[in-house]
C-alpha cells in the first residue's frame, strides 16, 4: 500500500503540475465568426473601415501570415497603395488589376494571378501562391467584407479610400461575419465603451473629475495623450491628483484610434 | 555444395519461409481492406440535385447517373443536446479510446519483436519477459472497445449530421473496420493463450506468425482509422464548392495527411507503450520483495525505457513531416497551430518533452550505477544535463507573449529585443536536436558502461565518434543560426532538413560503430536489482508525461480545424464551435489523464490478480494463505 | 622497439586530425546534398545560391 500511495501520488501530483501550466499562460479563446447584419443605412466610412480593420485581424485572419515574419508581404508596414501600383508595374505581372483597388481584390480573390517573388509555394517558382482565394472556404469573406478590408488597407497609410460605401440594394441585406466579441467600432463607441466619459469632458459628457478631453489637442501631443492613456500614473502635471485606471484590454489599435481622435479634435473646434 | 544443404537448413528454410510467407499476405491483405472496395456510396435520397463537379485534379469514379449530395449543413438548434457539452462528452471518450487504442496497438508490436530476440538467443527471460507484457495488454483491449463502442453510440447521438456524412464518405470501409476486429481478438487471445502451447520448434515459428499478423492487423485497423481522422482535417476526394462525395474510397483515404500521421502513430504508439509497461514494471520492482524479483523488474523497466526512448528518437521527424504537409495543404492551419492562437499549447509540449528526456536521460544515468565501469564515463553526466536544461529553456521561450498597451510602448514593439529571436523555429530546432543528441549519447554512455572494448582499432572509432558528435552539434547551431537568421524563408526552411539528418547521421553511426567495436568486448557484472528507487520514479514520470502530452496534442490536431467539422466542407455551427481557453484544455488533459491514470491502476491490478492463487484453507485456525504464481 | 611516449601521442594525434577531417567533410557534403535536394543550392561557401 505504502508503494501503491507514493507512486500514484507522484504521478497524479506531476499531471496537476502539468495542468498548472495551462494556468500561468495567457488565456486565448478563439470565438468562431457570427452572422451579423450590417445596417447599411447607419454604415460611415470610419465605422466601414474599422470593420476593416477588425476583419484583418478576425476573420479574415490576415495578420496570421502577413506579419513581419516573412511568410507573407507585412501589408501594416507597407504603403498598400504605392506597392500595388509598383507591382502591377511589374514586368512579370500578367493579371488584369489597373489600379490599386483592383489589385488588392485580384489578390484576394484569386491569389495565384500574380505571386510577389519570393513567396511562392516552394517548388513553384514563385508561379503559386499559398494564399487561400478569400471568398472561398474556409474563409468564405463575402463583397462586403473584401471591400471592407480593402478600404482599411487604402485608409491606413492616409490615402484616399475608392471604394464606395455600400447601398442597401433590392438584395438581401448584406451579412458581415465579425468575431461576436468586436462589433465594428469608431473611436467614439470606444471612448464610450472604455468608459472615459465617466470623468472626463468629451462627446456628450460634461464630467470634470478629469481634464477636459475635447480641447486636449491643444495641449498635449500626440504621444503625449498616448502616454496619458497607457500609462495613467505618469505624472503629466496638469494639477490632476491621478485617479484614472489603467485598461489591460485595450489593444493597440483601439488605443492609436483613441490618441488620432483625440490628436485631431483640436482641429476640426 | 550438398554437405551445405543439411536436414536442419531445409527445417530450418522452411520454417523462415512459413513466417516470411505472411509478409505478402499481409500487404495483399491490407491493400484489399483499404483499396480493393473502391465502391461510390451512392445517396439515393430521391433530390437529383447533381453537384457541380470542378474541373480539378479529382478523378471520379467511373458510375452511372448517381445524385451527389452536398455536406451537410445543420444550424445550431439542429444538433441534439444530453445537457452537457457534447463537445466535452466525445473529447473525453475519444481520448481514453485513443489511449488505449495506442497501448494495444503498440505493445504487440515490441512484444513480437522481444519474442524474436528470445527465440534467437534462447534467452527464457526474454520469451518471460515478452509474455508478461500481452498479459498487461489484454485487460486493455477490452477497456478499448469498450471505449470505442461508447465514443460511436456518442457521437451518433451528439453528432448524427456529421456521421451521417462520414458514412457517406466511408460507408464501404465501415463493416471492413468492424470485421477487422473479429480478426484481430481471435489472433489476439491465440497469440496470449496458447503462448505456453506453442512455445519451441516449429509451433514457435506459428506463434510468431500469429504475433506478426496480429501486428498487420492491428496497424490496418490503425492506418484505417487514420484516415477519418485526416479526412476532417484535410478533405480528399471531395468536391470543393459543396462538400459532395466524388472520389473513390481509395482517394478519401488517401488525403494528404494520411501517412505522415500513420507514421507519427505507429511510432509514438511504440514510445507511449513503452512507457506504460515501464510504469507497471516499476511498481512491480518497488513492490518486489526478492532480489531475483527485483532484478527482473529491474531488467524488464530497462527494456521497457529503452524501448520508449529509442521510438521517441525519431518521433520529432515525423511529427516534422506531419506539420510540414499541413502548412502545405494550407499554409494559414499551419500557422494558426503553431503561430497563432494555438501557439501557446506548444509551449506546453515544451514542458512535456523535457520532462520526457529528462526523466529518460535520468533513468539513464541512476542505471550507469549498477555496473562498476560507468565511473569512467560518469563526467560527461552534468554536461548532458545542462545542454537539456538550457534546450529546454529555448524551447519553452515564447516569442512574443500578449502585452498590454503599456508594456508595449516601453518595449518600443511587439517583441522582447533579446528572447524574441529566441521564439522562433530556428532557435527551437537547434534545441530539440541537441537534446535528442545528448539524449542518444546518454545511450551510447550507458552500453558501454558495463563493457570493455577489446577491438585494435578502438582509437580510430573513438575520435571517429567524437567527430561526428562535435560537428554534427555544430552543422546543427550552424544551419539554425545561419540559415535561420540571415537568409530568407524558403531557405530557413529547408535548413531544418539539414537538422533532422545531421542528428540522424549521429544516430546511425552511433548505432553502427557501436555494433562493430562491441565485438569480442569484455562484459562486467551488471547488478540489476541493485539501483536507486528514485530511479524508478522516472519511469512513472515517462508515462505520465506522454499520456498528457498525447491528449494535448490530439487537441490541438481537433482543434486547428477552428469552426469546421470538415475543413472548408462542413462548418461547425452548434453551441462548442470556438477555440476553448488554455486553462479549459488543461482542465480537460488533466481530467483524461487522471481517468487514464485510475484505469491503469485497474490493468495493473487485474493482471497481478490473475497470477495470484489463494491456497486452501487449513484446518485450524482457518488461516488462509495466498500464493503468487510465478 | 616499442613506441616512445612521443611517437604514441604523434600516432594518437594523427588518428585525431583524420577523424576531424572526416567528420567536417560528412557534414559538408550533407549540407549540400540536402539542400540541393530541395531546390535550394548554396555556393562553396555554403552560402544560398538564389
Amino acid at each position: 500500500m505504502n508503494v501503491l500511495a507514493k507512486t500514484l501520488g507522484f504521478s497524479v501530483a506531476l499531471v496537476i503540475a502539468f495542468g498548472g501550466v495551462a494556468y500561468v499562460l495567457p488565456q486565448m479563446e478563439g470565438p468562431a465568426p457570427e452572422q451579423h447584419v450590417v445596417n447599411l443605412d447607419e454604415l460611415t466610412m470610419e465605422s466601414f473601415v474599422a470593420m476593416g480593420e477588425d476583419l484583418y485581424s478576425g476573420k479574415g485572419t490576415c495578420s496570421l501570415c502577413h506579419n513581419a515574419l516573412g511568410r507573407a508581404p507585412d501589408m501594416l508596414a507597407l504603403n498598400v497603395t504605392v506597392t500595388s501600383l509598383q507591382r502591377i508595374a511589374d514586368p512579370n505581372y500578367e493579371g488584369s488589376a489597373a489600379n490599386s483597388e483592383q489589385y488588392l481584390r485580384e489578390s484576394m480573390l484569386r491569389p495565384s494571378a500574380y505571386v510577389v517573388a519570393g513567396f511562392g509555394t516552394k517548388g513553384s517558382n514563385d508561379t503559386q501562391s499559398p494564399m487561400p482565394a478569400v471568398d472561398k472556404a474556409p474563409l468564405r469573406l463575402s463583397t462586403l467584407e473584401v471591400d471592407a478590408i480593402i478600404a482599411f488597407l487604402q485608409d491606413k497609410d492616409g490615402e484616399p479610400v475608392s471604394v464606395p460605401l455600400p447601398v442597401a440594394t433590392a438584395m438581401d441585406a448584406p451579412i458581415a461575419e465579425v468575431a461576436a466579441s468586436a462589433v465594428p467600432q469608431g473611436p467614439e463607441e470606444l471612448i464610450v465603451k472604455f468608459g472615459c466619459t465617466a470623468c472626463h469632458a468629451v462627446l456628450d459628457s460634461q464630467a470634470a473629475l478629469g481634464p477636459d478631453l475635447n480641447d486636449i489637442a491643444g495641449r498635449l501631443s500626440a504621444a503625449e495623450i498616448r502616454e496619458s492613456i497607457a500609462n495613467p500614473a505618469a505624472d503629466i502635471g496638469d494639477g490632476f491628483i491621478v485617479m484614472m485606471p489603467e485598461f489591460p484590454a485595450m489593444t493597440l489599435g483601439e488605443l492609436e484610434m483613441i490618441v488620432a481622435f483625440l490628436a485631431a479634435a483640436g482641429e476640426a473646434s | 555444395m550438398m554437405a551445405f544443404i543439411t536436414p536442419r537448413r531445409i527445417r530450418r528454410a522452411r520454417q523462415s519461409a512459413g513466417f516470411l510467407a505472411t509478409v505478402p499476405m499481409l500487404i495483399a491483405f491490407v491493400v484489399l481492406a483499404c483499396g480493393g472496395l473502391a465502391t461510390q456510396v451512392s445517396a439515393a435520397e430521391g433530390d437529383a440535385a447533381v453537384a457541380g463537379v470542378s474541373a480539378d485534379e479529382h478523378d471520379v469514379a467511373a458510375t452511372t447517373t448517381v445524385s451527389l449530395s452536398p455536406a451537410p449543413t445543420p444550424q445550431r438548434e439542429d444538433y441534439p443536446t444530453i445537457g452537457a457539452s457534447s463537445r466535452g462528452i466525445v473529447w473525453a471518450i475519444a481520448q481514453m479510446h485513443l489511449f488505449f487504442g495506442a497501448l494495444v496497438l503498440a505493445v504487440p508490436i515490441f512484444v513480437l519483436v522481444i519474442e524474436i530476440i528470445g527465440f534467437r538467443t534462447g534467452d527464457d527471460r526474454y520469451d518471460d519477459m515478452a509474455h508478461e507484457f500481452m498479459k498487461v495488454s489484454l485487460t486493455a483491449y477490452s477497456i478499448t472497445a469498450l471505449f470505442g463502442g461508447t465514443l460511436a453510440l456518442a457521437l451518433f447521438l451528439l453528432y448524427p449530421h456529421l456521421m451521417s456524412y462520414l458514412m457517406t464518405a466511408f460507408g464501404s470501409q465501415v463493416l471492413v473496420y468492424a470485421g477487422l476486429f473479429f480478426l484481430e481478438s481471435m489472433l489476439l487471445y491465440i497469440y496470449y493463450y496458447g503462448w505456453n502451447a506453442l512455445r519451441y520448434g516449429n509451433r514457435k515459428w506459428l506463434h510468431l506468425t500469429l504475433g506478426l499478423l496480429l501486428n498487420g492487423v492491428g496497424t490496418t485497423l490503425l492506418v484505417v482509422a487514420n484516415s477519418w481522422t485526416t479526412f476532417m482535417m484535410a478533405p480528399s476526394g471531395v468536391d470543393p464548392e459543396t462538400g459532395a462525395i466524388i472520389g473513390n474510397i481509395w482517394e478519401v483515404m488517401k488525403g494528404p495527411l494520411w501517412n505522415p500521421l500513420n507514421l507519427h502513430r505507429v511510432i509514438a504508439n511504440v514510445a507511449f507503450g513503452g512507457a506504460v509497461v515501464g510504469a507497471y514494471a516499476a511498481f512491480k520492482f518497488l513492490s518486489a520483495k526478492t532480489p531475483e524479483e527485483k532484478a527482473h523488474y529491474d531488467w524488464m523497466g530497462y527494456s521497457s525505457n529503452f524501448i520508449s526512448i529509442l521510438a521517441f528518437l525519431p518521433l520529432p521527424f515525423a511529427g516534422y513531416w506531419l506539420m510540414a504537409e499541413i502548412y502545405a495543404y494550407s499554409q494559414q492551419m499551419g500557422i494558426l497551430a503553431m503561430g497563432g492562437i494555438l501557439a501557446w499549447l506548444f509551449v506546453i509540449q515544451a514542458v512535456l518533452i523535457c520532462t520526457i528526456l529528462l526523466a529518460g536521460n535520468y533513468y539513464l544515468w541512476t542505471g550507469m550505477a549498477r555496473s562498476e565501469g560507468a565511473d569512467r564515463y560518469r563526467w560527461a553526466i552534468k554536461y548532458i544535463a545542462t545542454v537539456l536544461i538550457l534546450g529546454f529553456l529555448v524551447w519553452v521561450t515564447p516569442h512574443n507573449v500578449i502585452y498590454t498597451a503599456a508594456e508595449a510602448v516601453k518595449l518600443g514593439g511587439g517583441n522582447h529585443p533579446v528572447l524574441g529571436p529566441l521564439g522562433i523555429m530556428p532557435a527551437k530546432n537547434i534545441a530539440v536536436f541537441l537534446m535528442l543528441i545528448c539524449t542518444f549519447l546518454s545511450f551510447q554512455l550507458y552500453r558501454r558502461a558495463d563493457k570493455v572494448i577489446t577491438v585494435s582499432w578502438q582509437n580510430w572509432g573513438n575520435a571517429l565518434m567524437a567527430s561526428i558528435y562535435i560537428f554534427a552539434i555544430a552543422n546543427i547551431i550552424f544551419a539554425g543560426v545561419y540559415y535561420g537568421y540571415f537568409t530568407n524563408t524558403v531557405y530557413k526552411v529547408g535548413s531544418s532538413v539539414i537538422q533532422v539528418m545531421s542528428t540522424v547521421v549521429v544516430i546511425v553511426a552511433g548505432v553502427v560503430i557501436d555494433s562493430l567495436r562491441f565485438r569480442g568486448a569484455k562484459t562486467l557484472h551488471v547488478s540489476w536489482g541493485k539501483v536507486a528507487e528514485r530511479s524508478q520514479y522516472a519511469l512513472f514520470a515517462l508515462p505520465v508525461a506522454f499520456t498528457w502530452l498525447m491528449a494535448l496534442m490530439g487537441y490541438v490536431r481537433s482543434s486547428v480545424r477552428t469552426h469546421w467539422h470538415v475543413y472548408t466542407v462542413m462548418p461547425d455551427t452548434s453551441a462548442d464551435n470556438f477555440i476553448p481557453t488554455l486553462q479549459t484544455v488543461g482542465n480537460m488533459v488533466t481530467l483524461v489523464t487522471l481517468l487514464f491514470l485510475a484505469f491503469l491502476l485497474f490493468i495493473f491490478w487485474i493482471a497481478n490478480l490473475s497470477g495470484t492463487r489463494q491456497l486452501p484453507v487449513t484446518t485450524d485456525a482457518g488461516s488462509q494463505r495466498e500464493a503468487s504464481v510465478a | 622497439m616499442s613506441e616512445t611516449a612521443n611517437e604514441k601521442k604523434a600516432g594518437r594525434l594523427v588518428v585525431w586530425l583524420l577523424a576531424i577531417v572526416v567528420g567536417l567533410t560528412i557534414f559538408y557534403l550533407l549540407d549540400h546534398a540536402v539542400m540541393g535536394m530541395q531546390g535550394l543550392p548554396l555556393n562553396w561557401d555554403l552560402t544560398p545560391a538564389q
